[in-house]
Parts: C-alpha cells; structure tokens; sequence
C-alpha cells in the first residue's frame, strides 16, 4: 500500500495485541498498517547464541528500557514508583521478552465488585472471553493440557505440556503431600513441531529471547500471517500524536520515520496497542483542541489506575538437586490454591503461584531472591549450595486499581524525538502486602515439604514490572471509564485499545493471553459493526 | 589495576586448583566489560577510587600494602559507604567470574552457548498428575 493511501485501519504498535488485532482484520479484508518504534529482531541473534549471555541479560538486552537504552526504547520516569516497569520495542514487543506463561483469568476476575465488593466489574464475562482465548491458543501455539480443577474447562491443548523435570516433580509432589492445587502451565512456547516452528531445546531462559522460534512472540506467529493477508508494516516508526479533525475524530498519526522526518499515515480508525504505560502516554500526548486534556480524556482516567502484579519471590534451595537450569526457566507448573477471596484471610482477592528453575551461573551468584552469594572466604561454599540446586515460587498477587498509581507525562524527560516520557508513579497497597506475605509464609510451607535446606525470600521484586495494565479502562460509563466494553474510546468513535490499559482489574496471573483475547474480540467488534471503516 | 586485581582475589577467593579472580587475569576483562555499561563502568570507577584515594589507606601506603584482614575491612567500608555503587561492582565482578570457561569447568558448567544445542527436551509424564487429577474442580463461579 503507498504511504499516502489512507488505511482501513491503523494499528499503533506491534505486540501482543497489535499483531493480533492486525492478523483478524487482514484476514476480513481491512487494509491495515501498523506503526512500530523498533524493528524486525533476528532470533538467530539473540543473546543465547554467545557466552556473554547473562551479562547482556543485565545489560543492552536488560527488561528495563533505563538500563537497556537501545535506539528505539524511550526512557521511563521510575524513580516515584516501588516498582520498575518492563517493555521491549520491536515488532513482538514485549513477547519477543516474555516467558510464554499463559494462564486465563478465572470468571471471578472480572466479577469483583460482585463478589467482593472492591474495585468494578468487568463490562464482559469470561464466557463472552472464552472463544478468543481458544482461537489465541491456537495461532500462538500452546502447550498444557486440559482438566485443571482451578480454571473451567478448555479445548485440548494444541500440545502436550512441556516437562516438569525433576525440579518440578518435586514440587508437584509437595503441593499434591499438602492437598494443595497445581497443575502443569499452559505456555506458549511448542513442546513438539507446531505452525512451521521447531520444539523448544530446553536452553533455559526464554526471557532473553528464543533462538529456535519455539516461543510463540507475535514476530513468529500472528505478523508472518497477517502480512501475508496484505497488513502493512512499518517499523521505525514513532508516533509522536494520534492526529484528529475539527469535531475530535480520529484521523490518523504523526510520526517519525526511521530517518527522524515528519510523516503522517490517515485512516479511518485508529487503534492503540502501545502496552499500559505507552498508550496513555501517547494519549495524554495528543492534546488538541477537541481533547485538551489528552485524547479520550473526559473522564480525567488516562493513566490512572495503574496495576502491576507485584511479586514477592521465595527460593529454596536443596541439597540433592543438580542441573535445576536445564528447561524454561518459569513454564513449569502454577498453583492456584490460594487464588480466590476467602473472608478469614486479612485481605482480599488472592495470589498464583508460578515455578521457577535455577537460572545461570552468574545468575546464581547474583539472585533475584534479592540476596547476593556473599564474597569472600565464603563466597564457593555459598555458590556451592546454590548452583542448580534452587527452585523459586513467584507469588504474582492481584493488584486492585488505585487512583494514585498512575501514569503522566514528564515535564523534563523526553525520547530522542522529543516526545514527552512518561512517568510512573506507584505504591503497594496495604491489601496487596498483607497477601504477599500470606504468600510468602505459605510457600514456606511448600519449601519444607520438599525438603530445601535454606528458604530466601524477597518481599517485593522491584524489578518485576512485566505486566502494565488498568490505564484506560473499560466500562460502561463514561464519567468512570475511558472505554466501552468492546475498547473503543467513548469519547472517539473510531478509537480503539487493545493492549492491557483496558484491564478493569488485573488478576493474578500473567495477563498476555487475556490482553489478545481482548484485542481478537475488538477485531471482531470492528469487522461486525463497523463495516464503514473498509474503504 | 593493580588495586582491582588485589580486590578481586578478596573477593572471589582461590578454589582448589583456581587461583582468585584477580590472579586468573579478569581485572582486563572487568575494564572491558564495564566499557559496555555506563551503570557499570561508574560503579566500578567509584569503587577503585574509593579503594584507592580513602586518606587513611594512602597515609599507609595504599590498599595494595595492606595486609589481606585490613583489605577485606576496607573493602567491607566502601561496601557500607557505597552501598547501591558496590552492588552494580560486585554484580559485574561475578558476571565476568563466571563467563570464565575455566571457573565453568570448576562449577561443573559446559562452557558453551546455550544456543543452538539447548537441551534434551524429555515427553510430559501423564503418571504425575494422578493426584491432581483426583480433585474436584473448585473454580469460584460468578455472575454472568
């Protein structure tokens, strides 16, 4: 498509959810483009192939954009938040980072002012959800296997469940001694041949990228297809404005091309995939005369409501384990015993667990358990207890919305186009604590049963900010919402979100595959009800 | 350099037959490394100066003249004084410890990429479940 042919639809973002979005309304026959800060990543570069592998991890291939500072990364304002937020910019954004540990939300999640009289519900059920979390298994490619008696019934996994190994057949062992629940993860990452991509080879950590293609990052699964259907995309593109007529409807963006020029791309709708902290800042960013608050902003709720999953991380390490690094380091098993409210608790909502295996050995020496091998005279005995044999259980808790934690625009800091950066203000509520610590004490529990010699804890995982949601949340009122129930902006007819802004709340799981359900529904909205976007 | 080799083999000792990190030749590794890294290179410049230019230690004749004790309780001050500095040093310091193929044949590592050969990826084992499987579902329902 010529760069001044205008499009159907434009896509801003090329992630989770904008490769999905994008994929459904190519496959309808909507001319879609999509802009894209970063660029096409070669798996076969990714950091894995080299020896200096945990160094970059920490570094230039870090989960941090501060830390990272790659060309296409915009700086984040972190300092008035207790905990770091994590992105990646390049076409599969942050999947091209991510783990592939795909649980669904439960149906209670999006009934939690009905049911525990906190927070809002969800404008939409887990029923209504249901179909698109089937279709998005399948084109992202997941193993697990069905009869979890946590979660509802779902289809046959496209493929088996990846291994537990002995790591995680101990711990299984454990729970089940407890009577406590676990069950095998569901992950996007193959455990056989799946979509013209190989089996995973077990290297460990998939965080950093996946050589073999075997994890399922939108690069790898939604892009190839929806551009073969004729999806335009355009990376090195960065948006600086969603640009609107005379009456606030959207019109298209302005962005800046590879070379730093000036371009705009029309289209007749406009939709947002920019995660949790990227679209409300592009939204505050695009202030007119229409929206002098930010574009979609009546109800003064872009950037507000900010939710993490805070992490509270507990490792136990054991004397007769070895080689606890060989596998995915978190594709494992969850536990979800401890999920739902229960009213003798001092807290409400709950937490999962999520396995984790031994990571590297500097990885080892430097601990994310938040305490480092001592140096010194003690430092090889120390190293010695640890190295492959540690297992962590991450508590990921819920995180309900809270007006304060949110995201703004910094008056001073700014990315290399002089866009305003955002700027990340966040604490820990009293609840969230009260159930990290329940979390903590009981996978104490869980350590001991399995037989660790030395349990470590870290109470909150600063750098554990994975999952950027609540932003732009949906609802059936405009004056406590941003969004409708099918995440288009009440304020815009023709503007859409699709990344994890819209989550009313945020459960306690990984929200990868609820945030491209959503997105798959949304297309469906668009190619049902808004024919008149197809030129 | 001189100072960060000593400090290094304070801080990551000898091991059986492993001479300390200092001794094995990773003070020009660490330089190298912490080229790539302004969080790094500036911790590791604000630790060798303190190190270095602490008053009581130069009236001395400088941290490499102290004896092994008096180095590690220098060491232990600047830890204390330069708290978030020194993490990022030690961080560094034990990343480039353990990218040595020869500390990866100590630790029992094969000292190669992970990539491309990974792993033996062994099949799911259904047999695990058999207690799991044993409870009833207990998912809270909600309205619709």
């Amino acid at each position: 498509m010529p760069d001044n042919e205008i499009a159907d639809v434009l896509v801003i973002g090329s992630g989770a959810s904008g490769g999905a979005v994008a994929w459904r309304l190519a496959e309808a026959g909507f001319k879609v483009v999509c802009l894209e800060q970063g660029s096409w990543m070669d798996p076969s570069q990714y950091v894995t192939r080299d020896l200096d592998w945990e160094f970059r991890g920490m570094t230039d291939w870090s989960f941090d954009p501060n830390v990272r500072r790659r060309p296409e990364d915009y700086p984040v304002n972190d300092t008035g938040s207790a905990i770091t937020p994590f992105m990646f910019n390049a076409v599969g954004g942050s999947t091209i980072h991510w783990t592939g540990h795909t649980p669904r939300f439960h149906p209670s999640d999006f009934r939690v002012k009905s049911l525990d009289g906190a927070a809002d519900d969800w404008p939409l059920s887990y029923d209504e959800l249901a179909p698109y979390y089937e279709l998005n298994d399948v084109m992202m490619g997941c193993s697990g296997i069905n009869g979890d008696p946590a979660n509802p019934p779902r289809s046959p996994r496209p493929m088996p469940p990846l291994p537990l190994g002995p790591e995680g057949i101990r711990m299984a062992q454990a729970f089940d001694k407890l009577g406590w629940h676990w069950w095998p993860s569901d992950s996007f990452v193959n455990s056989t041949e799946y979509d013209g991509r190989g089996a995973c080879n077990n290297c460990g950590p998939n965080g950093l990228g996946c050589t073999t293609r075997a994890k399922g990052s939108t690069d790898v699964t939604y892009w190839p297809k929806a551009i073969k259907l004729g999806a335009v995309l355009r990376t090195r593109a960065r948006v600086s404005e969603i640009t609107v007529d005379s009456r606030g409807r959207c019109t298209g963006a302005a962005y800046y091309d590879r070379d730093g020029r000036v371009q705009l791309q029309r289209a007749r709708a406009v939709i947002v995939a920019c995660n949790g902290i990227g679209t409300p800042r592009l939204l505050l960013a695009s202030q007119s005369g229409a929206h002098p608050n930010g574009l979609a902003n009546r109800s003064g709720l872009v950037g507000k409501n900010l939710m993490f999953h805070p992490y509270a991380i507990v490792v136990g390490a054991f004397s007769d384990l070895a080689e606890a690094w060989k596998g995915p380091l978190g594709n494992i098993l969850m536990s979800q015993e401890f999920y739902e409210t229960d009213p003798k608790r001092d807290f409400i909502r709950g937490y999962s667990y999520q396995m984790g295996r031994s990571p590297g050995p500097a990885g080892t020496a430097v601990s994310w358990a938040g305490n480092m091998v001592p140096w010194g005279e003690r430092h090889h005995q120390e190293f010695k207890r640890r190295f492959g044999k540690l297992i962590s259980l991450a508590v990921i808790s819920e995180d309900l919305p809270e007006h304060h934690n949110a995201v703004t625009l910094d008056d001073k800091l700014e990315d290399s186009n002089g866009i305003p950066s955002p700027k990340v203000s966040y604490k820990v509520s009293g609840n969230t604590r009260r159930l990290l610590d329940h979390g903590i004490s009981k996978a104490r529990q869980v350590f001991d049963v399995a037989g660790a010699h030395t349990v470590m804890v870290n109470p909150l995982l600063r750098g554990g900010g994975w999952h950027l949601m609540g932003t732009a949340r949906m609802g059936t009122r405009p004056e406590t919402s941003v969004l409708d129930r099918w995440g288009r902006a009440h304020d815009v007819d023709n503007l859409f979100v699709v990344d994890g802004s819209t989550f009313v709340t945020s459960a306690a799981v990984n929200p990868t595959p609820t945030i491209q359900a959503l997105a798959l529904r949304t297309a469906d909205f668009i190619i049902r009800e808004r024919r008149e976007f197809r030129g | 350099m001189v100072t960060l080799k000593i400090a290094l083999d304070r801080l990551i000792p000898a091991v059986d037959d492993l001479p300390g990190a200092g001794s094995l030749g990773l003070a020009e590794n660490l330089e190298r490394f912490s080229n790539r890294s302004a969080a790094m290179r500036s911790a590791l410049v604000a630790v060798l100066d303190a190190l270095s230019l602490d008053p009581g230690l130069h009236v001395s004749g400088g941290f490499q003249a102290l004896k092994p004790e008096q180095q590690d309780e220098a060491i232990r001050t600047v830890e204390v004084a330069l708290s978030e500095k020194f993490g990022q040093f030690l961080k560094l310091v034990y990343v480039v410890y353990y990218m040595d193929s020869r500390v990866h044949q100590r630790i029992g590592w094969e000292s190669r990429p992970l990539q491309p050969r990974g792993f033996d990826l062994i099949p799911f084992d259904e047999a695990v479940l058999e207690k799991a499987r044993q409870r009833k579902p207990f998912w809270r329902k909600a309205p619709s």
